[in-house]
Parts: C-alpha cells; sequence; structure tokens
C-alpha cells in the first residue's frame, strides 16, 4: 500500500497535505480500501469551522456510514464538489481527485500530533487482519 | 474514520474457501461471514443478471417430528400445513402470544408428521425454545443447525448452473418445493427476489457441493456472494428481515405480510389480537421510500414530515442496480401513502424523501 512521504496521517486513516497556512484532507489508501466502494460522501460547507480529530465529513459505502475527522482545526475553504457527482474518486485516487476538503490552519502546532507516512504504516500492520 | 473490530465471532464451516476466494470478512449477528469478495455492486449485479453462490450456513434448522407432529404445528403456526403437500414448502412468521414476531421460517413437509423448519441464525436459541415449550407428547424437536450446511444459488441463470451440476433430476422442482439431496435437501427457495435455490446438505459435504456448484458455473459467471449483496438484494426485493422489518412487537399485518398468516384458523398464538387489529386497522405500517434529496438512509433513522415523528427506517442503503438510495420504515398509517413527501433524518437534518410502492425490484416474467 502507498502512504506517500510528504503527508501527515492520524490513527484514524486521514491524511492532511501541508501548503503553507493551508492543507487538503482525504483517507488514506488503507482506508479506501476498509471502507470498499464509496457511494456517497457528505461534504463540510465552505467556512465551516472543525476542530482537530471532531468529524468533519462523512464518507458511506453500500452498507455503512465512515466518520471523516479532521487531521487539525481550522476554516474549510474548499470542499471537492467532484465527490457528489462520483464519490468513487475516492477509491480511485485517494490521494490526488479523491481529496475531501481543504482547510485555513488556525493552530498549525497541532501538527505535531500526527503521524508520519512510516509511524502510519507501522499503526496500519498492527490493526486487526481481516 | 472509525471502524468497529470483530469479537470472536464464529467460523463458517466454508470459512477457508471464502478466504481463498479473497473475502472481506465481518461480523454478523455473532458469526464472521464473507462481507464481499470483489465487490457488492458487482455481486448483486451478478444474482441479478447470472447467477451467485452465497453461504448462509448460519442458519438454523430444526426437524420437528413424531406422532402429533401436525396438529402441534397447527396449532402453533399461523398458515395451514394440512395441505402443504410432501416436499413443499411455505414462508410464514412465528407469531407471539401478543401478535408480535418471533421470527421469520420455511416449513418443508417432508412427510405426513415430519416437518424441516429454517430458522434465522440470530434466533435459534430462541426459536427452538418456543418450539420445545409448546411440543406435546410424542413430537420431538430437533436442532441440525450444528450439523447442517446451507448454500444459496440465486439467479437467472442458477438452474442451468444446478442441472449441470446435479443432473436433470432436479429440472421440474417447481418454486417452493424441495427434492431430496445427498443427506438433505434442493429446494427452489431464496431471499435475492430472483429465481434459484437453497441447497441444505450435512456440512462435511459442504466444500464438495461448493466446488461442483463453481465448476459447472464458472461458464454462466457464477459468483461468489457474500452478505453485503445478499442485504442490498433482499432490500431491493422488499423482503423483511428479522431485527429490522420483523421484530417481537411488530405485527405480520404492520409488516404487510398478512397474506401469510391465515386469520381463518382456528388457533394460533396471537390469532385473536391479529383478528381484532385486522377488524380495527392498524395504526403503522410498512412502506417502503426513495430519498429525494441526497443522502443514504440507515436502520434507525427517524422519519418526520413537517417536524413530526411518523416513524422510523428499519433498512436503507445504497441500490446498486438503479443507484438509488432507497429504506424501509414503520410510518403512521395516515401518512403511509405512495406519493408522500416525507422527511429521514440523518445526522439531524432532515432530508427530502418520497413514499413508494414495494418493491423496489421486480423480476421480469
Amino acid at each position: 500500500m502507498d502512504f506517500p512521504e510528504n503527508l501527515r496521517y492520524t490513527k484514524t486513516h486521514e491524511w492532511i497535505a501541508v501548503q503553507g497556512t493551508k492543507a487538503k484532507v482525504g483517507v488514506t489508501e488503507y482506508a479506501q480500501k476498509e471502507i470498499s466502494d464509496v457511494v456517497f460522501v457528505e461534504l463540510p460547507k465552505k467556512d465551516q469551522i472543525v476542530q482537530q480529530a471532531k468529524t468533519a465529513a462523512v464518507v458511506e459505502s453500500v452498507k455503512a456510514a465512515f466518520d471523516i475527522y479532521a487531521p487539525a482545526s481550522g476554516k474549510v475553504v474548499a470542499a471537492n464538489a467532484a465527490l457528489e457527482g462520483n464519490p468513487a474518486l475516492i477509491n480511485q485516487s485517494p490521494y490526488g481527485d479523491g481529496w475531501i476538503f481543504e482547510l485555513e490552519l488556525s493552530n498549525a502546532g497541532e501538527l505535531n500530533n500526527l503521524l508520519n507516512a512510516k509511524q502510519y504504516l507501522e499503526a496500519v500492520q498492527q490493526a486487526p487482519q481481516h | 474514520m472509525t471502524m468497529t473490530l470483530d469479537i470472536e465471532p464464529r467460523k463458517l464451516p466454508l470459512h477457508d474457501e471464502h478466504l481463498l476466494k479473497g473475502a472481506r470478512m465481518g461480523d454478523f449477528g455473532g458469526w464472521l461471514v464473507p462481507l464481499f469478495y470483489t465487490s457488492i455492486m458487482e455481486e448483486h449485479a451478478a444474482v441479478r443478471h447470472k447467477a451467485g453462490l452465497f453461504d448462509i450456513s448460519h442458519m438454523g434448522e430444526f426437524l420437528v417430528e413424531g406422532q402429533g407432529a401436525l396438529e402441534f404445528l397447527e396449532k402453533n403456526l399461523p398458515r395451514r400445513l394440512g395441505k402443504v403437500k410432501f416436499q413443499q414448502a411455505i414462508y410464514m412468521p412465528l407469531v407471539n402470544d401478543q401478535g408480535g414476531m418471533v421470527d421469520d421460517i420455511i416449513v418443508y413437509r417432508m412427510a405426513e408428521e415430519r416437518f424441516l423448519i429454517i430458522v434465522n441464525a440470530s434466533n435459534i436459541a430462541k426459536d427452538f425454545a418456543w418450539f420445545e415449550a409448546r411440543a406435546s407428547n410424542g413430537v420431538t424437536v430437533n436442532d441440525l443447525s450444528e450439523d447442517m450446511g446451507l448454500l444459496a444459488l440465486q439467479g437467472p441463470l442458477s438452474q442451468k448452473i444446478l442441472l449441470e451440476a446435479f443432473g436433470a433430476y432436479y429440472k421440474d422442482l417447481k418454486r417452493f418445493y424441495y427434492k431430496d439431496f445427498e443427506g438433505g435437501m434442493i429446494a427452489r427457495t431464496g431471499y435475492t427476489g430472483e429465481d434459484g435455490y437453497e441447497i441444505m446438505i450435512p456440512k462435511k459435504k459442504l466444500k464438495a457441493v461448493w466446488d461442483v456448484l463453481f465448476r459447472a458455473g464458472e461458464q454462466y459467471g457464477l459468483l461468489p456472494v457474500g452478505f453485503g449483496a445478499r442485504d442490498t438484494l433482499r432490500l431491493e426485493a422488499a423482503m423483511p428481515l428479522y431485527g429490522h422489518e420483523l421484530t417481537d412487537d411488530i405485527t405480520p399485518l404492520e409488516a404487510d405480510l398478512e397474506w401469510a398468516v391465515d386469520l381463518t384458523k382456528e388457533h394460533f398464538p396471537g390469532l385473536e389480537i391479529l383478528k381484532k387489529q385486522k377488524a380495527n386497522g392498524v395504526s403503522r405500517k410498512r412502506i417502503g421510500f426513495e430519498m429525494v434529496d441526497r443522502g443514504i438512509p440507515r436502520h434507525g433513522f427517524e422519519v418526520q414530515k413537517d417536524g413530526k415523528v411518523l416513524g422510523m427506517v428499519t433498512s436503507g442503503s445504497f441500490i446498486p442496480t438503479t443507484g438509488k438510495n432507497i429504506g424501509m420504515a414503520y410510518v403512521s398509517v395516515q401518512e403511509a401513502k405512495v406519493g408522500n413527501s416525507i422527511d429521514i433524518m440523518i445526522r439531524g437534518k432532515a432530508v427530502k424523501a418520497v413514499i413508494v410502492s414495494l418493491p423496489f425490484y421486480k423480476k421480469k416474467g
């Protein structure tokens, strides 16, 4: 499985790509496989304030809904509207076209709580195997 | 993202075969079952257009036999067993003294005083106690669930596959009849809304039958199908599921299962209550609905109209065939009209839906 080095990760399987004071958020390759066919995404609204480790979006498969937690606190500056018409982008391209929302970070210090690619890989390997 | 952990569920007899076929396993009422092998979408489509094979060995089987068995079942079940032919099967709910549903079952008549009953896995202990407590002298109720396995071959090409695998002897098998097979039976029944068969055999023969069916079915596009698609298929066909549309507090009349209870019978548990309900009319009813605005309805979500609570969603899903988001719910009978617009409360928001007629899907021909 692919976990790009330039991203930070959460134990709950979100990634965040920081660029200056802004950051894009999505779910990892591991998460999209666990969820399987994504058929619905509930996006956060523009200007919505989200808090680190709190629900910011919902991704649903045929059978279940998964809360997506914000990896860091901030204000939503964009949401990926393409997911409303084509939620499977999360399966096809979890780090690319399947991004979910973009934040204006309010507390860059929070990023220190997140995992790097190596630490995340270790966390995934410890997860229960099906 | 959060995920649930599996806590030591029981394994199916074909557990290793499911892993070999790449199954994603998950918990279903205390059983570790294949949720899907490749994808729910693909497996759902296979059953609608070709064929699929399900391992449903978690289900329970009881054998009721002995002198007085017919009379015992006539007294306790809501349909007439006397007119059921040998090798014929009949579907019905098991009704409690309050008119609620203990389970839904299929009864197979094997002989004058010998019946096989298939029950839901989660209800094996409860149902067994229910039958045992009522059984009269001379009638024995045996739980065969530990010894028997169950496969379901479903889809428009399932007859071709079955005949190729097991021969022309099964060619004239009619819907809701069975024939003997390898110490068990092949019945033309199912839970998908398609033509198909359920094959009950001793667990030790399960793998051989599974393999023979896949060899015969390969050229027809037979796929293994998991519990994810089993649920979307039955939901699309509007078949009720115990614990969702059927519970100990919901009556067959409310569940739109009046056809599966015979109110002209002299006796069965709950009969008088059901007769009264029939005369007075039910206060809530099972309905189907389709989402108008974006959102997937799920079990337990509230149904509202103009801020007033009408009832609760019992099953809901995205449906692979149509791409629609649909569900079933119980709502107050005044509002249970096709075309009525309702709101489904999804994560605190009212999302528009409309009541539609059931089933969502009906097989052609």
